[in-house]
Parts: C-alpha cells; structure tokens; sequence
C-alpha cells in the first residue's frame, strides 16, 4: 500500500519531489565527499610521514654551525633517538632554469640537498627513497603541478646541467606554506656547485618519546644551541602538509550544511503545504480512529524515499567527483592505506544524512496531533487565523496597484510560509556576496596593509646568507636614491633577538629594523617605534607573549638586557604572523634579509625598473608589490576567485531551484483564491503579478537582509579566517558595483524568471472546477 | 427589450471517449435586459455549467454565446476577464471570499483593478451598498467574524460594485438558514427593480418562485419554461405552487 502511495504522491508532484531530491542528493553527496576526503587525507599523509620518517624537531640555521656541540647535544640528551644535519644549499631562483622555465619570480627559497641518512627521506612519487644519480635531479612536486618542470628536461642550476629524472615529495617542505624548496642531486653534483649557493643548515631530531616534544624544545633553546631561523616541529609539518586540502574539506563541510539547511527547508514548505491540502483528509483518518502513528507512515514513507533515493544518488555521485577531488592530495601525499574504510566513512556520513531528514519529517509530523478531527471535518482547513497587519488595507491603500497590494499582503499574512523562502534567499544573497567580498579584499592594492608592509611600488630583498650584505644592501640603495624616477626609499633590515618571556624563558624573534615613517603601515592599536626603546609587534606576536600597548619587552642585544616599550600592535600575515618593528642600532646578530624599498614618481615604469634592477643587482629578489602580493598569497587569491565564482553560480542555481519549488507550491495551494479572482474579472496576468510583487517584495527583504548579514557576520567569519593568519581587524574591501548592483540584479533576473515559469500553471487553473460548490 | 444574452446551440462535455459525458445538450437561452430569470434542475442537469457556459467561465464545445452583442467564444481570456469585471457580478453558493482581506476589502477588490485613482468614490459607493444590505458595521470584520448570511450579503455588495448589467447567482441561498434566505432574495429583487438583469441557478422552489421567468433543466437539456408575474410580496405560496405543479408535470 505504501509504494502505491509513494508512487502516486511523487507522480503529481513531480517538480517538486524531484527539486527536493536534488538537494538531498546534493547534500549526500558532499558530507559524503567530505567524509571519504578526511579519511584519505589523514591516512595519506600518515602514510607519507612515516615513509619519509619526518624529522620531529627541526631547527634551521643560517650562519656558523658548531656540529660538535650538536652531537654533544644529542648524545647527552637521553630523548633523542636519532639526529642529523642536513645542508640546503640557497641558490637564487633567477639561477635556476627548468626546460624553458626561470625560477626569476619564484617567491619560493629554492635550493639544492642530497639525500638525507637516517631520516627526513626524500620520495618519489611511489613513495620510494630516492637514489639520485650523478647529472640527475629530482624536483619539488609543486613544480610538476604548476607545470614548471616535466621530466626529460634539462635543468640548468648556476651553470651545471641536470636531467630532471623525476620528481619529489619532501614532508617537511612540500607545502606551499613551506618557504623552502628541496631540489635533490647526487652527492657529487652537490660537492662542486656546493660554492655557488649560500648553505643553511636543517638541524634535525628524532625523539624516542613524542610527548616530551615540549621538554625537549626547552631543552635546545637553553642549550644555547644553532637558532638563526625558524623552528618547526612535527606537529607543524603535520599541519602545513594538511592545511590546503583540510580548507577545502572545512569549505566543503559548510557548503553541505548549508544545502541540507536548505533541503529541510524545502521539506519544511512542502510538507506544511501538504498537510493543509489533506487537513480534512487527516481529520477523517484521525475520526475513524486511526492512531497518529499509523497516519505518520504514510507522510514519512514518501520523505524516506525521495531521502533514500537522494542520499544513494548523492553517495553514486560523490565516487563519481572524488577522483578529481583526491587528485591534488595523491600527487602531494601518494596514496591511503585506508581508502575501503574511506567508504564506509562515507556510507555513515550519508546515513547521517538521511536519518536526519527522517527525524526532521518526524518532527514536523507532530503537529498532526494539534489537529481537531472534528474541526477538520467541518470545516476542511486550519482555523488558524492570519495574522496580518490590520491597517494594511485595500481600502487604506494609495500606494500600490490592486495586484501589488495583494502580493505584498500575502506575504504579511502569511509570514512563516514565506519565512522559508526568505531563508533561502538571505542564504544565497550571503554566498553571493561573502565569497566576493573576501575575494575583492585580498585581490586589492590595500591588503597589503594587513601584510605590514607599507604603501611602496618597488620590493628588492636579499637574502641574510650571502655576503657582505651591508655592503650590498648600501650599492642598492645608492642606485636606488640617485635614480630620478625613485621618490621615497626605505632600507629594513630583519634580524633575530633573543626575548625573556614571563616564565623566564627565552623565544627568538624576529624583528625588522630601520625607519618605520618612510613607508607608514596601519596599526591596530597604538602607533609605529619612534625611539630606540620601543617596539612594535605583531598580532600573533602580541596575543603569544600577551603585550599590550604600554606593555615592556626585554631583549638581548649585543649581549645586554635592554627593556623595550611595546608602541604598536599591527596585522602581519606573512612570515607565519610573527614579525616585530623597532628602530633600535644593533651590529652584532646575524641578518636574516634586507629590504629596500622604493616609491616611483611614475608608477606606469613600474615594470621597467624591475627588469633594469633585476639585472643590475643578480643577487637580489626584485618585484614589484603587485606581483610580491600575487606570489604570497597567488595561489590563495585564485583559489578564492574559483570559489567565489563558484559560490555566485551555486546561489544563483539554489535561487531559482527554490523560488520555482516555491511558486509551484503556492500555486497548487492557492488554486482555490486564483479561481475566486479570475471568477471577478481578474487576468492571468493579474495573477502573475501578484506573484511576482510577492517573490520581489520576499527578494528584496532577503537581499536586503542578507547584504547586511554578509557585511557584518560574514566579515567577521572571513576577519576570524584571516586573523589566524595574523591579520587583526578585518575589513571587506568591497566593490559596491558587484556586491550592491550586479549580484542583486542577477538575483532579481532569475528570481522573476523562476516566478514567471513558476506561475504559469495559474493560467491553467479553471474557475469552474475549483469554485464548485 | 433588448437581447443581453444569446445562448445558440450550446454544447458542453466533460471527459473523454467513453467516459465523455454530455452536460450541455444543443442548449438555446435568450435573456434580456433587466430580466429576472431562474434556472432550476435536479443535480447533474447541466444548470450550474449553463451558468458558467454563459457568464464566459468555460468555453463551449459548440454552439456560440453572445453577450451584450459580443461573441464570448471568440473573445480571448483576457477580453472574457474584462467583460466578467465589468459587466457580469457573480454570488456563489459559498462565500467566495480571499481569507487575508477584510470585508471592505473583498468587497471593493474587483473595482481596485482598475479604478485605483478613485478610491474615494470605490469606498462611498460599497459603503453605500454595504448600509443597504444592513452590514455597514462589518466592514473592518475579517471573513471569519461574520455569519454566512452576512457574508453573502457581502459577496452581493462586491458583485454590484461595477454596475454589472447582470448578476448570476449559483445557489446564492444554499447555505443559508430560511430567514437569512429571504433577507438574500429580497436583495436580489430590489437589484432587479432597479433594471439589473438576474440569473439565479438553484433547486429550491421558493427562491426560483421569487423570479418572472423560471427554465427546468433535465439531462443538459431546458425542457420547460414558467412565466410568472411580478413578484410583488404577495401571494409567494402560490407562485411556490405553480413551479411545483411544473416539476411535477415534466417529472423532477
């Protein structure tokens, strides 16, 4: 009895089981996807760390390196379980060509090693220790990607010729968070260019127990031990090696909630509307004593069905996108050992899903118990009153037409009807513009100053490890400042300090030096360094050691304690959001890089001065800021620009989806009153235009609505992403013509016309078989 | 008297192949001007359909009807809405009434159409037509505070709002208790007094013995017709008795 209910309930509302599938369907498909990802990415990259043996700890170094005292080190230190010093050797990206390809603009520390002893092993692509041959190199994954490099070309590193034989995964620096880049040659390659590069040391542990991790770091740090670079630890790599595709996963997750939130919404609407079309039918049920229960089934079977059929659809559907999906984690990673419990995450993702639509249908069923059996006899409808606003009359109104006033009015009179639809369209305007809104902000010339940098056209950067960078870094900025088209020119020179934290111990940081005035950056709190005793921090520097503004850091410089006033807190985003300013006069730590930093007169030669000071000045990474910013953060720019073409299509796809469900839907239920007016003289296109008043006058309380929402809640979702990147306050930089004219205007096109084909089945209605007595 | 409406030859059926079922068989109707018709018949004869076949509601299969000199089966939907809104009011048996409006409102809604400018005159008009059938206090009242006799009463004041030049009525007293009844009928003569056309559909003896021209429908076909004098309120139990003598002479 059930199916042949089903069937026939499916068949006349074929439009509308089938919109409702579709977003069950959807929605299966992506808790699903997003199931059978965690699952592969997790146990590929457990996979690949333990290949590889990931270091546990590792500290770079730049400078002289003691390895004796390291060796002392690890053997006194009863933890460690296996130790190692691996070189990098720095070569500058304009010294390394690939086929026709120079690694000139590469933002990316590029550099050569051999392969590691103990651990830290570099992989090939079947997840094989790599055993490199003389005149052969192995290339960082990243370049396969970005189609730099392929193999069979012929690399060209400071002069010598490679065979580029295949490429790398390297699981301490294959993501694109990495700063550096391993390229792997043979040990014999690597001893005669070995003087080409500058070499930077990896200094690297194994611990026998993990969880001392903690201890041990101290342990290091009080050792006095090499520390001019960055730290990082196992925990770390774990992350960076997740963080690209654990954000998609995490977009993934909301989008999915999202459209489940919309499929109970459809639900919602349909099943309300049904139960109002039946009520008398129920009543009935109820008087000749079937149970609640009993009349339940009947309503359910249908739902569990088209959720059935939706959640299978949508598992079919996740295996059919999940390649393309797995692909970016497949090259990075390699392979999961796990992928059959994959699908049986994802068998229980979309069971998550279909037990919760039951259980929502379930709920939304109860209110069969409200129904009086007798009143529904009698009466046939809900007598429930309308509320609507009294003084909102026909007869009190100059305002509109006749048939916008109807539209309008029945939107008030029946708020929580259309307070589904307004849902779905404050929803989509929000997508809409978030995404966008995000995307325009970091696309824009003043993200910058969430990378605390100032307002400058020209960036030329040398790296701390080459030599006599003070002399060098003077020859640039004599060029620089005799140069008629430079107006401004700033020098900032980044240098490591050793700072005592409240608990007494001690914490490298690295803080830029030089004049902070010349090119001004934004603080969020207080104002740049103007003494030698102040300092500003960063962000995640301030909430790390907890300074406020007027706070006292103290430093060791040149060997002395020296207290130092906290003047600023700003939003940097780059170097990992750990940067300080100062001004103070120091000559005895080591450089970690030099920036000069130009205004041109005529920006239009922009491009002409890099090229000229690129080839003037070899050693040095020249860009212009436009090009600095692309290269940062590129890859996250265009990832969000597909997103957010991506969200704009979803919302519009969702938009018309449902405004046609719904206008279907009020059609069907309305037969009775669109019979009563076409019986007094009103036209079809009367009738359409009180729908359409209605989806406009919903539409325009949703757009409304949800541009707010997206500029307050949703800029502070992006903000809350992009400060733990380090960025303080955030605010969307937005284009008012897109945001506030072309998004609304598309929403208003589809809108209508999923209103006009919607309404088209009102013509259809006959006065006569609906208005009998 | 001049023609209002011409009914030639109408054919009307439902359904398809065998299960096509003949509603209106080969009907001709005349009505004319200011006339007070009514069209009486067991269920199913065909005499609600009649009503609408005439009033442009639903298309013919054959046969033509003209109204007012127009030919209604080839005016498109459009032009049919138009003479419907402004020549023809309708009284249904239920209260045909949009839930979310007020009384006033209903009532004044087919005239907002078209004639927004003029609301003042809109509302003194139902006003004035609302204190004649004794419901002036009701008009803030929504529909589901007023009793079905009032209701009625209110469906009629909307259905004269365009000075149509005929009212049809489908059982406008079905649903009514017998005073509430008569209260409607005495309505419906005064609007004909005053030279609009009626056309009541109905079964009860009593409503239809209140007209001057009485049809009997039986099987989609008019079988009689009983012409009566002016109703002057009098004598109503013999006129009753005429029209039962007719049943009873054709057999419904």
């Amino acid at each position: 009895m059930y199916y042949r209910i089903i069937r026939n309930d499916i068949l006349k509302s074929k439009v509308i089981s089938l919109t409702t599938m579709i977003f069950v369907a959807a929605s299966a498909m992506l808790v699903s996807l997003a199931a059978i990802l965690v699952v592969n990415l997790s146990g590929a990259l457990d996979t690949l760390m333990t290949q590889a043996k990931t270091p546990h700890f590792m500290q770079m170094h730049s400078g002289e390196i003691d390895t004796a005292r390291l060796t002392a080190f690890a053997e006194q230190n009863s933890n460690i379980d296996e130790f190692q010093v691996v070189e990098f050797l720095n070569i500058d990206g304009a010294r390394i060509i690939m086929g026709d390809n120079s690694l000139a603009n590469s933002v990316q520390d590029n550099g050569l090693s051999v392969q590691s002893e103990k651990f830290d092993y570099l992989l090939d692509l079947d997840g094989n220790v790599i055993n490199v041959s003389d005149g052969e190199i192995y290339v960082p994954i990243s370049y396969m990607k970005d189609n730099t490099a392929k193999i069979g070309d012929t690399a060209v590193i400071s002069g010598k010729e490679f065979t580029v034989e295949g490429f790398l995964r390297d699981s301490t620096m294959n993501s694109s968070l990495s700063a550096s880049k391993r390229f792997l040659v043979s040990d014999n390659d690597y001893a005669e260019i070995k003087n080409l590069g500058n070499i930077e040391y990896l200094i690297e542990f194994r611990l026998k127990d993990m969880s001392a991790l903690g201890a041990f770091e101290t342990a290091y740090t009080s050792a006095g031990l090499e520390m001019n670079g960055p730290t990082v630890t196992y925990s770390l790599f774990r992350l960076m090696n997740a963080i690209s595709d654990g954000m998609m996963i995490g977009v993934i997750l909301l989008v999915s909630l999202l459209v489940v939130a919309i499929a109970f919404m459809c639900i919602r609407f349909t099943l309300l509307a049904k139960i109002e079309d039946d009520y008398r039918e129920i009543g009935v049920m109820k008087a000749i004593g079937l149970r609640i229960s009993d009349i339940k089934k009947i309503y359910l079977a249908k739902y569990a069905a088209i959720a059935a059929t939706g959640s299978i659809l949508g598992f079919a559907l996740s295996f059919v996108f999940k390649g393309v999906l797995l692909k970016n984690i497949r090259l990075y990673m390699g392979g999961s050992e796990n992928s059959s419990f994959a699908v049986a995450v994802g068998v229980i993702g979309i069971l998550l899903v279909f037990f919760a639509i039951t259980a929502y249908v379930n709920a939304i069923l109860k209110r069969f118990r409200k129904i009086s059996a007798a009143e529904a006899i009698r009466f046939g409808t809900s007598q429930d009153k309308n509320r609507s606003d009294k003084r909102f009359t026909l007869s009190g109104n100059r305002l509109f037409n006749a048939n916008i006033f109807l539209g309008i009015k029945d939107v008030l009179s029946r708020k929580r009807l259309y307070a589904t639809m307004l849902a779905v369209l404050v929803f989509s305007t929000f997508i809409m513009i978030v995404p966008q809104n995000l995307y325009n902000t970091i696309s824009s010339k003043s993200f910058i100053s969430y990378m605390g940098i100032g307002n400058y056209d020209l960036r030329i950067q040398l790296p701390g490890n080459i030599d006599n960078i003070s002399g060098k870094v003077a020859e640039i900025v004599k060029t620089v400042k005799n140069d008629q088209a430079i107006s401004k020119v700033a020098v900032l020179t980044t240098k490591t300090f050793k700072a005592k934290m409240e608990d007494g111990s001690e914490e490298n940081i690295k803080i830029e030096l030089g004049d902070h005035s010349i090119f001004p950056i934004k603080y969020s709190k207080g104002r740049a360094p103007a003494a030698d005793d102040e300092i500003a921090l960063s962000t995640i520097y301030a909430d790390e050691m907890s300074k406020k503004v007027g706070d006292v850091i103290t430093l060791e410089i040149e060997g002395l304690e020296k207290d130092l006033t906290v003047s600023g807190i700003y939003s940097d985003i780059t170097n990992g959001g750990k940067t300080a300013k100062a001004i103070i006069t120091d000559n005895s730590a080591g450089i970690m890089w030099s920036i000069v930093s130009a205004e041109l007169s005529d920006k239009s030669l922009v491009d002409a001065k890099v090229t000229e000071y690129a080839d003037h000045f070899d050693y040095a990474k020249i860009s212009d800021i436009d090009e600095f910013v692309s290269q940062t953060f590129g890859s996250t720019i265009s990832s969000v620009e597909i997103a957010s073409n991506v969200a704009v299509a979803v919302a519009l796809v969702i938009t018309i989806l449902v405004t046609l469900l719904f206008m279907k839907m009020l059609v069907a239920k309305d037969r009775y009153s669109i019979a009563v007016m076409k019986a007094f003289g009103f036209t079809n296109s009367d009738i359409k235009a009180q729908y359409v008043s209605r989806t406009v006058f919903v539409l325009i309380v949703g757009i409304v609505l949800g541009t707010f929402l997206a500029n307050t809640l949703g800029e502070m979702l992006a903000g809350l992403v992009i400060s733990s990147f380090g960025a303080s306050t955030f605010n969307f930089a937005v284009n008012p013509l897109s945001a506030y004219l072309f998004s609304p205007l598309m929403m208003i096109c589809v809108v209508l016309i999923a209103t006009m084909i919607g309404t088209s089945g009102a013509g259809q209605i006959k006065v006569s078989e609906n208005i009998k007595e | 008297m001049k023609k209002l409406i011409i009914g030639d030859h109408i054919v009307k059926s439902f359904g398809e192949g065998d299960e096509q079922r003949i509603v209106l068989n080969e009907v001709s109707v005349e009505i004319n001007e200011g006339e007070f018709v009514a069209v009486m018949g067991p269920s199913g004869s065909g005499k609600s359909t009649l009503m609408f076949a005439l009033s442009g509601m639903d298309r013919v299969d054959e046969g033509k009807v003209v109204f007012d000199s127009g030919e209604l089966s080839s005016a498109s939907e459009n032009e049919l809405s138009d003479i419907r809104r402004t020549k023809m009011g309708f009284v249904f048996q239920q209260p045909t009434m949009l839930k979310n409006l007020n009384i006033l409102d209903n009532i004044i809604l087919p005239s907002m159409r078209d004639n927004r400018k003029n609301v003042e005159k809109i509302l003194e008009k139902a006003r004035a037509l609302m204190k004649r059938v004794g419901i002036a206090e009701l008009e803030r009242r929504d529909i589901t505070q007023v009793s079905g006799g009032q209701l009625q009463r209110a469906g009629i004041c909307r259905s004269l709002m365009n000075s149509p030049k005929i009212i049809f009525g489908d059982e406008p007293t079905g649903a009514l208790n017998s005073k509430s009844a008569e209260m409607i009928m005495d309505i419906f003569s005064e609007i004909n007094a005053d030279g609009t056309a009626v056309m009541l559909v109905t079964h009860d003896a009593k409503v239809a013995a209140r007209t001057k021209r009485i049809m009997f429908m039986r099987d989609g076909k008019i079988v009689s017709e009983l012409n009566l004098p002016k109703f002057e309120g009098t004598d109503l139990d013999g006129r009753v008795e005429r029209v039962m003598v007719n049943m009873r002479e054709i057999g419904i």
